[in-house]
């Protein structure tokens, strides 16, 4: 249509065009594009942690294949039976000091004469030490042997890396000259299997002798209570000794070329109870103690801040003064800002010292796991981490009473209801879902925190001892997102701890997302009970 | 009676002990039960009631009638004290007595002033829980648990509030499920089952359908017998319908207080004409 | 007095009534435990933080600490009194003494030294990279984040997409930081082969702040009034037009204060710096690079990182906690400065603009 002819009340679009777009359109793409940055992101993320982590169960397959191939699985049942005697000896020892508390407390004898009270009981003692040492030596002579046939796999596997890695890069004369040693599998496993009819030797003379220490007189107890910690231990030794033909039968029927299956390699992450790294024997990726260390933490940390930050938020809106309002949300606002390294750091300097000191008043004896015995541990952490969530769970929980309608309240009133009635009636009620919804946001806060964790949970890498009860929670622990903080600038790129670590970072990310996707499901389901 | 010679005849402040009292309400129709005296009230610096002065009158309905903004939901929330939970609210001077109690003496416990003076919202305002479970809160506040007790008082109420046919089969379902006229007269049970002398109404109609609307009216009607009502409405045709006394109010003074015939039909003051005429408002 | 005649709304003492005051005095002090708790964490920084940053004597002011570079404490005791000195004062010092002693013809005096790594200097290098890194971070969060939140709030209808946009965010949100660290470290460290480098920290740190920014930005666009939008659309503007003329300039002060609070998480954290951008210590300063390329791919010192170092990764004692408490006041005085501003500023806008 020619320019002349157009009407006078031209309204339609004949703008610029770009690629089909007219310039508004182009804008509008512009910031679409940006905001969807937030989902790339998240893929990224995603993709990034997957990227990493991916190879690891592979690795940890071949980790554990070589723990078995090379015969460290076949030590590791003699190992665990000597480790059992050091058990036994300790508990020998342990009852030794009580002796000597006796002797030294309650009858006031001086250091030398409860010792040489005692001569008996170390003669005993060392007894029952020795019985254990040609066990020992062959424990050392095998470790030796399995260790360097290891070290050969190990070596070996780096350098078809290597030759890869040259292979990849096209430098093939240089990847041929990479030499692959030979490992003789069924020589370097001689010894092991040349020692099981030893070991029956070897295990009948340490039960023989074990029994002749038992049958022994015994060193005379100086109370019934003493007395029967060592019949005690007279129990636990012949339960040892009843192991005995179990690991017989574990080494007899041990067989290096069975395969591992591929589950084993996520049942020995997911379920295993050891996270040990860059050790010279063997090195174990379980997630379990530091999923226990970050749960136990958690709890603490919730424990503490639940309460506070429901019921500040409760009091705030619902009972204080506006001028006390005032006051108070400003305050916890800036509670929130404290970066959590500072607080970290003041858990270091002052407050794990505080708690040792508190644990140790005598009036506060009767709590479990009191007095403390390291500074740093789950309850330090816990403690300082529910600072760290009441800001989160008080202001989220304040906004969800502040939705309460005011309408409820006023009607609850009028019918003659306390303050108190109506909130804890009416109000809470309502805004349940939102308070659960805030408790899990901060619950996802304390789960993902890391440098708190990192300087104040005591960082070792242990399933605390619950056998104890609630006590366990006063000792060290390590978590899931300290482990990564503190292990990933020190390991090696596409190693297999590296990749574990990865690994870790996406049971993390996990259960962050899912924490977030319970909130929000419980708070969609709020606003429509709401209506 | 208008209310401008009850004003001269009522002591300003200091109000004495109760004895020359009934002397006064003797020469009342209508035995009064709340007496308003010179009351002046602020929102912080704001007078939204100045001097107002008024009896109303046992088992009547009592309208306030007024233009937006004129004080009458302010008044009517002073008598059972819901203005104090805005903390900027305050009674500044005067006093309201209900049967001769000053309900602003500071021995006054609300919480039992607030179940003897009920009160019915502008926005029909029932709780998020069943319907059974809306009528017996009040009964459940006062530790009230039995269930022969309830059951017999949800059916009361909302006979009383002819919900009860509507209703009788589904107690246990959300009061927020019912239509908005059901809800309203959910809340008129709700307030009636804690059994209070003075129902006070807050435009209880201005959210409804004219059928719903009409319902409620004949509720009104026929609580009359059993309660003192106080309804605020800007209906000027809903005063009219259901109410036997009305209160003209207008930025926050009373204009004028008389029988509901005598406003409509012939207002003493000009104001009062003319917003009743349709003038202004 | 008597008290007046008992009536049926007396106030009665009641064992409810009693149980109420109990119940209000238990959430009374839940709310000042935490007040407490957070002050005792102020008060202890600053308390002993401010004997290393102030002095008592002209410009009152710790100047060295907050214009050095952290050194190496040395103590040592020469002819009966005791000496504390930084590295390179100890050199000067020692070296001193060996030319007196060879102009005399005696043999060089023997010092016993003990010394304390980071324990003496400042902290300067540590507050310029943290600085870069918050300033780098927030220009990519804010510009990201501002675009995002105009798409949201201005363009975008109720669709799938903008649903699924929103719970990316919200999602992205609950991430832990260090996730974030080791996502920044897996794509910028690695994939992209840019090191450990003021780069890859904005980026992490940016894309961490990223649900803060567009929060508060959605924010402050709905508080502009629709009126305003529409006044604009029916003269003739186009969207364009109206989003930059009509809603952004009245915007911008409440983006802004909103995102300072994002300032502060981004100043605080520490986890997502650690394998991306932040190094123990650097000799040179940030600006001493040779190309100006340079300056983007290199890993700086920052306060965070600086006190896990300190208090961690050496012993304690009194000169470490010198040093600690002193870098702890810092960050907690500039995180303090930017959250203070944001309340602030926050509460006068909110005040400033109703419409």
């Amino acid at each position: 249509m020619p320019d002349s002819d157009r009407p006078a009340f031209a309204i339609r679009k004949t703008r610029t065009r770009f690629l089909g777009l007219t310039m508004d359109e182009c804008i509008q793409a512009f910031f679409g594009g940006n905001a969807l940055v937030a989902v790339l992101v998240l893929g990224l993320i995603t993709v990034f942690l997957f990227r990493e982590g991916s190879g690891f169960f592979k690795q940890n397959q071949s980790n554990i294949e070589v723990y078995r191939t090379a015969g460290l699985e076949y030590v590791d049942h003699l190992k665990r039976q000597e480790a059992d005697h050091t058990a036994l000896t300790r508990y020998l020892f342990d009852l030794r000091v009580r002796v000597f508390k006796h002797h030294t407390e309650v009858e006031g004898a001086t250091l030398g004469e409860a010792n040489q009270q005692l001569i008996a009981f170390d003669d005993y003692s060392y007894d029952f030490g020795d019985t254990v040492e040609p066990l020992r030596e062959a424990v050392y002579d095998l470790s030796e042997s399995v260790t360097a046939t290891k070290t050969r796999m190990l070596v070996n596997e780096d350098r078809l890396v290597e030759r890869q890695q040259l292979r990849d890069a096209g430098a093939v004369e240089a990847a041929e000259a990479v030499v692959i040693e030979e490992i003789d599998l069924v020589a370097a496993r001689q010894p092991l299997l040349a020692f099981r009819p030893v070991y029956g030797q070897i295990n009948g003379q340490f039960a023989a002798s074990l029994l002749s220490v038992l049958a022994a007189e015994a060193p005379a107890m100086p109370t019934a209570e003493l007395e029967a910690r060592f019949t005690r231990f007279h129990e636990l030794v012949e339960q040892y000794i009843d192991g005995f033909p179990t690991v017989e039968a574990a080494l007899n029927t041990w067989d290096p070329n069975e395969p591992i299956p591929t589950w084993k390699s996520w049942t020995s992450f997911i379920t295993g109870e050891r996270w040990l790294t860059a050790s010279f024997w063997q090195d174990w990726y379980g997630v379990l103690p530091l999923l226990t260390g970050s749960l136990m933490v958690s709890m603490v940390a919730l424990i503490i801040a639940v309460p506070l930050g429901v019921g500040a938020a409760i009091y705030v809106n619902q009972l204080a003064s506006v001028r006390e309002q005032n006051i108070i949300k400003p305050c916890i606002e800036f509670i929130s800002a404290i970066p959590s390294v500072v607080l970290g750091f003041f858990g270091i300097a002052v407050l794990g010292q505080a708690i040792r000191i508190i644990s140790q008043w005598d009036w506060l004896s009767w709590v479990p796991g009191f007095p403390v015995v390291e500074r740093l541990n789950a309850l330090t952490a816990g403690v300082l981490l529910a600072l760290i969530a009441v800001p989160t769970i008080f202001t989220l929980a304040e906004d969800a009473l502040q939705n309460v309608p005011r309408a409820f309240k006023e009607a609850s009133f009028a019918l003659g209801a306390t303050k108190l009635q109506t909130i804890i009636r009416i109000v809470i009620p309502a805004a349940l879902s939102g308070i659960i919804s805030a408790v899990l946001l901060g619950l996802g806060r304390v789960v993902g925190e890391t440098m708190v964790v990192l300087l104040c949970a005591g960082n070792r890498i242990a399933i605390p001892d619950f056998t104890t009860g609630i006590a366990a929670f006063t000792q060290p622990v390590h978590t899931m997102t300290g482990i990564i903080a503190q292990e990933m600038g020190e390991v090696v790129q596409g190693g297999i701890h590296y990749r574990a670590l990865f690994v870790v970072g996406i049971v993390l990310f996990f259960i962050a997302l899912f924490i977030n996707f319970m909130a929000q499901k419980i708070v969609q389901r709020y606003r429509i009970s709401i209506g | 009676m208008s209310a401008h010679t009850l004003m001269e005849i009522t002591p300003t402040t200091f109000a004495p002990p109760i004895a020359d009292k009934p002397a006064q309400a003797d020469s009342e129709v209508h035995q009064t039960l709340i007496d308003i005296a010179n009351l002046d009230f602020f929102y912080g610096e704001t007078k939204a009631l100045h001097d107002i002065s008024l009896k109303i009158p046992e088992k009547e309905v009592t309208a306030f009638i007024g233009p937006s903004g004129c004080g009458k939901s302010t008044l009517l929330r002073c008598l059972n004290r819901m203005n104090d939970l805005i903390d900027i609210a305050r009674v500044d001077r005067g006093t309201i007595r209900i049967r001769d109690i000053d309900i602003y003496q500071p021995d006054v416990d609300v919480i039992e002033l607030r179940k003897r003076v009920g009160m019915v919202f502008q926005k029909s305002n029932p709780f998020p829980k069943s319907i059974y479970e809306n009528i017996t809160y009040g009964l459940r506040l006062q530790g009230v648990s039995a269930k022969s007790r309830l059951d017999e008082v949800v059916e009361r109420s909302l006979r009383g509030a002819a919900l009860w046919d509507e209703v009788k089969d589904r107690l246990h379902e959300s009061g927020l499920s019912l239509s908005g006229g059901q809800q309203q007269r959910l809340c008129i049970a709700r307030a009636i089952a804690v059994e209070p002398e003075i129902i006070l109404m807050d435009e209880p109609c201005s959210a409804l359908d004219p059928i719903a609307t009409a319902r409620v009216e004949e509720l009104i009607h026929e609580l009359k017998s059993k309660y003192t009502i106080v309804i605020v409405t800007h209906n000027m045709q809903q005063a009219a319908r259901c109410s036997d006394r009305t209160a003209f109010f207008y930025l926050g003074r009373l204009v004028e207080y008389a029988d509901t015939q005598t406003i409509f039909m012939k207002p003493s003051d000009a104001q009062t004409e003319a917003y009743v005429s349709g003038r202004f408002g | 007095m008597k008290s007046t005649e008992r009536h049926i709304y007396s106030l009665r003492p009641s064992f409810h009534r009693r149980v109420e005051g109990a119940v209000v005095w238990v959430l009374r002090i839940a709310t000042l435990i935490i007040l407490v708790a957070g002050l005792a964490v102020f008060g202890d920084i600053i308390f002993k933080g401010s004997r290393t940053v102030f002095q008592t004597s002209f410009p009152f002011v710790n100047v060295a600490f907050l214009t050095e570079a952290p050194k190496t404490l040395y103590v040592f005791e020469h002819e009966g009194a005791s000496f504390e000195m930084a590295d390179d004062d100890f050199r000067a010092f020692r070296t001193g003494l060996e030319e007196e002693a060879a102009a005399a013809g005696l043999p060089a005096p023997q010092l016993k030294t003990k010394s304390y790594v980071y324990s003496a200097g400042g902290v300067f290098p540590n507050i310029v990279g943290t600085i870069l890194l918050v300033m780098g971070s927030m220009t990519i969060a804010l510009s990201l984040g501002v675009a995002s939140a105009i798409y949201l709030n201005e363009y975008a209808k109720q669709g799938p997409v903008v649903r699924f946009i929103r719970l990316a965010i919200l999602n992205l949100a609950g991430v832990p930081s260090i996730v974030f660290g080791l996502f920044g470290f897996g794509m910028f460290v690695i994939y992209f082969g840019w090191n450990v480098s003021l780069l890859a920290g904005w980026f992490t740190l940016a894309f961490m702040v990223l649900p803060v920014v567009i929060t508060a930005s959605e924010e402050a666009l709905k508080a502009v009034p629709k009126g305003f939008r529409e006044g604009s659309l029916a003269l003739g503007a186009t969207k364009w037009q109206t989003i930059r003329k009509a809603v952004l300039p009245y915007a911008t002060p409440g983006i802004l204060t909103s995102s300072i609070l994002g300032i502060a998480r981004v100043a605080g954290e520490t986890a997502p710096i650690m394998f991306t951008a932040a190094y123990v210590v650097r000799d040179k300063l940030p600006w001493e690079v040779e190309r100006a390329i340079d300056f983007l791919f290199q890993g700086v010192m920052a306060l965070p990182y600086h006190i896990y170092v300190v208090s961690s990764k050496i012993p304690q004692n009194e000169y470490s906690e010198r040093v600690q408490y002193g870098t702890a006041f810092v960050f907690l005085g500039i995180v303090a400065i930017i959250a203070t501003t944001s309340i602030v500023l926050r509460n006068r806008l909110r005040s400033r603009y109703r419409w």
